[in-house]
């Protein structure tokens, strides 16, 4: 009787458990699947972080063994190969190799697999078959292989490669529990890799191989496969925390490197077809076509989506129904937690003794918490909105339609999604910046990203708009169009500033865009609810204890010193203090503008957050709940005056502001991001100076002409 | 062997024609990467829309690529019919 591989038959020794949580990484395609099992793995245990030292994200989840033994899976980033073109590729490269310190090499691994795309999903599997590490193949996807006619046998290809074979739908849950019952074994088979170095490449492996085992002491199977690595990956992508090669291995890797380059050999080339003609002899032995691929129905709805008239429309009409969602759809939750953010103030109010303490509370704690806790449902409704065009393989369509204009500035398709998001927050659309490839590209994205109008300007557009057109006779028209103007003055600014890094300081050749495009799938709502709440509560995380730390220091400013006369109204407070005393300072820079110093706090203590430049006229024009409608500010502000006597918010002045709050650099934890997502600070100090430095600009531009003009 | 005067970048392949990947120009990386996607030198594509920015089909997998990546492939169109 043949036995399930987990029991042993009577007498063969049973290896001993090992103590510690066995390791397993989960390594695939993109868009193979590899999330939806990790998920249907690991259910809520996941712990979601950043590798130290690079923007990668890092996952880690829990299952169990079919014993009740707790098994840790590590879910990599995707790649095609393990030759790394970014940094996601390189942290699975090194994770794979051990080459990280605070990733210990795992001690099993799952290679995910498309099996309606065998052929290109194997060559990782290849690569991987070179470290000699007990693995796991799981064919996923065998329902849409089935469908296009594919027939695979499992079996037969466990046999082939000599390790064990899962076939599985992760999306249905189809095969799960195989997949559980292979990992709970306590030995898997070693792989039987049948492939031959190719002849032309052999010395240099053996010697790359030597080096490695010698000065990079490496075990002899890792050595062999990091020296096939070394032949291929040709930048080298570096990441922080990645141990480096020895100059020993650099040195016998460039003496073979100038020996091809002097005879012509494609050393590359050469590895990458021998790969692919072991893997063609594979699929010739395992995978049967029942019949010719006529159009999918893929193929069909692309005719359509990515047609250059249709395709356009569509987009539109979904981009549209995005910027619908966030500003409209979320102003209910909004003024839920507006509302209630306010009583929890007004609670706080009440029930402490007046003192500097229930100031910092309700100022600095709940001040600072408070826009950021607001604006949480437009995160989370651009998160769900990306998750489903992700979810049913729009998004890369998206990125494929937006090339073209892309391209007039130097960028590619890619960079189309990061400056999406940023229109919500620039902080999700810096952080998505991680999927582009090329490193100039990448830093462009991010220094214009903050660009884009982020919700956050909505209330001082509002604000100034109030101010500017009071008249509830006058259009909704006339408002909407100079909001539409606030939007295109941003865009065509971030466009402007692509166009001009990407000529100047990140001159580089054009952006060589290749990308695969997923077949088109169901939305899992499931998958895009978790990753909505996962997202938000990372940003909630990062963003929110900056701009709280940042409000607590802007509370300080704006309350200390203290007035000499405890009676003192709060606009008198604010102007004795370091904001106020701040403010006075940079009158001189910015009454070129038409601003005064009342302005110039505003300006300020925007830095934490802009739309706090509203409650800051509030407190300073002593406006109370300024928040919570802006009528009594805009009336405030329609009476302040200059000390000659002059309208301080005249029209000019309210336009001339807006377009400063387009163009200036005022979010400190946007920056924050910057910083992390650059590993360094010359990038944010660089961002806020010529972002701020392009609003004074303007700004004097339009103040200065609009005066002459009479205006 | 194809005259080279049969060869044609990627871009210009006429929409539904299958061809036969010869030539993989651009830097390094983008060719590598390429070849690595299983669209190396000798394998089979069909366009299926595009004249600047172009979407392929090979062994099953629709690909997108840029006009100057599209560019930087040239291929041997083959007969209708033929494969």
């Amino acid at each position: 009787m043949n036995l399930p591989p987990h029991i042993t038959s009577p007498g063969k020794k049973r290896a001993a458990v090992p103590d510690r949580t066995p390791v397993y990484a989960m390594v695939g395609n993109p868009n193979c699947g590899k999330t939806t099992l990790f998920n249907a793995l690991t259910g809520l245990r996941q712990k979601v972080g950043n590798y130290p030292g690079v923007t990668v994200e890092k996952k880690i989840g829990e299952t169990y063994s079919q014993h009740g033994k707790p098994i840790k899976i590590i879910d990599l980033p995707g790649a095609y190969s393990l030759a790394a073109r970014s940094p996601d590729e390189a942290v699975l490269r090194d994770v794979l190799l051990g080459r990280r310190a605070d990733t210990p090499q795992p001690d099993r691994i799952i290679c995910v697999v498309d099996a309606s795309n065998l052929e290109r999903n194997l060559y990782l599997v290849h690569q991987i078959l070179d470290l000699g590490r007990p693995l796991i193949v799981v064919l996923n996807m065998m329902d849409l292989a089935t469908g296009a006619g594919l027939h695979i046998d499992p079996k037969k290809l466990a046999e082939e490669l000599g390790v064990v074979v899962v076939a599985c739908e992760a999306v249905r849950g189809k095969g799960i529990v195989a997949l559980r019952l292979a990992m709970s074994r306590i030995e898997l088979p070693l792989a039987r890799h049948r492939w031959d170095v190719p002849a032309p490449i052999a010395p240099a492996v053996a010697e790359l191989q030597a080096s490695l085992c010698d000065a990079d002491q490496r075990s002899p199977l890792i050595a062999r496969a990091e020296a096939l690595l070394l032949l291929t990956d040709l930048d080298s992508v570096r990441v922080a925390g990645s141990k480096p090669i020895s100059p020993r291995t650099i040195e016998v890797l460039s003496s073979w490197r100038k020996r091809w380059e002097g005879n012509g050999t494609d050393w590359s080339g050469t590895l990458i077809r021998s790969r692919y003609e072991a893997i063609n002899q594979l699929c010739a032995q395992v995978l049967r076509r029942t019949r010719v691929e006529g159009p999918s129905i893929s193929d069909r709805i692309d005719r359509v989506l990515v047609h250059s008239l249709w395709g356009w429309l569509f987009f539109g009409l979904i981009m549209a129904a995005l910027f619908f969602s966030i500003f409209t759809l979320a102003e209910y939750p909004m003024d839920w937690i507006d509302t209630h953010m306010a009583a929890l103030g007004n609670w706080v109010k009440t029930s402490m003794t007046p003192g500097d303490l229930r100031d910092l509370m309700v100022g600095g704690v709940i001040g600072g918490i408070s826009p950021i806790v607001k604006f949480l449902p437009q995160i989370m409704i651009l998160f769900f909105f990306v998750g489903l065009l992700e979810s049913t393989g729009y998004m890369a369509r998206a990125a494929f339609i937006m090339d073209r204009p892309m391209s007039k500035v130097g960028l590619h398709g890619k960079s189309f999604i990061p400056l999406l998001g940023s229109y919500a927050c620039a902080i999700p659309g810096i952080m998505a910046t991680r999927t582009i490839e090329n490193a100039k590209d990448r830093l462009v994205t991010i220094l214009v990203a903050p660009l884009m109008s982020c919700s956050a300007r909505l209330p001082v557009y509002l604000l100034m708009i109030a101010t500017l057109l009071p008249n509830t006779s006058v259009s909704a028209w006339s408002k909407v169009g100079i909001m539409l103007l606030m939007y295109v003055l941003g865009t065509a600014g971030a466009f402007g500033f692509a166009w001009l890094f990407k000529r100047t300081l990140f001159r580089s050749a054009p952006p060589l865009m290749i990308m695969e495009l997923p077949p088109y799938q169901r939305p899992r709502f499931k998958e895009i609810s978790r990753q909505m709440i996962e997202r938000a509560w990372l940003f909630l995380k990062n963003a929110g204890t900056i701009i709280l730390g940042i409000s607590i220091v802007l509370w300080f400013l704006t309350t200390f010193p203290k007035h000499p006369d405890p009676n003192a109204t709060p606009d008198a407070q604010i102007a004795h203090s370091f904001a106020g005393q701040a403010g006075h300072f940079i009158e001189p820079v910015i009454k070129p503008l038409g601003f005064d110093w009342r302005i110039g706090i505003g300006l300020i203590t925007s830095f934490a957050a802009r739309e706090v430049f509203v409650s800051s006229m509030g407190v300073i024009f002593g406006v109370e709940s300024a928040d919570e409608d802006t009528t009594p500010v805009r009336d405030a502000l329609k009476n302040a005056r200059w000390p000659s006597g002059a309208v301080l918010f005249t029209p000019l002045v309210c336009f001339t502001l807006m377009v400063y709050y387009v163009f200036a650099m005022q979010c400190m934890s946007t920056v924050a991001v910057v910083k992390r997502e650059t590993n360094s600070w010359k990038w944010p100090l660089f961002q806020i100076a010529y972002m701020t430095g392009t609003a004074w600009l303007v700004c004097f531009a339009i103040f200065q002409v609009g005066r002459a003009l009479g205006f | 062997m194809s005259s080279p005067l049969h060869l044609l970048p990627l871009c210009q392949l006429p929409v539904g024609t299958t061809a036969r990947i010869c030539v993989i120009h651009g830097d390094e990386g983008f060719a590598q990467r390429v070849r690595e996607m299983g669209f190396g030198e000798a394998a089979l594509v069909t366009k299926i829309s595009g004249r600047t920015t172009s979407l392929c089909q090979v062994n099953g997998t629709r690909i997108a690529l840029n006009h100057d990546a599209a560019m930087a492939i040239l291929v041997e169109a083959l007969p209708a019919g033929a494969r």
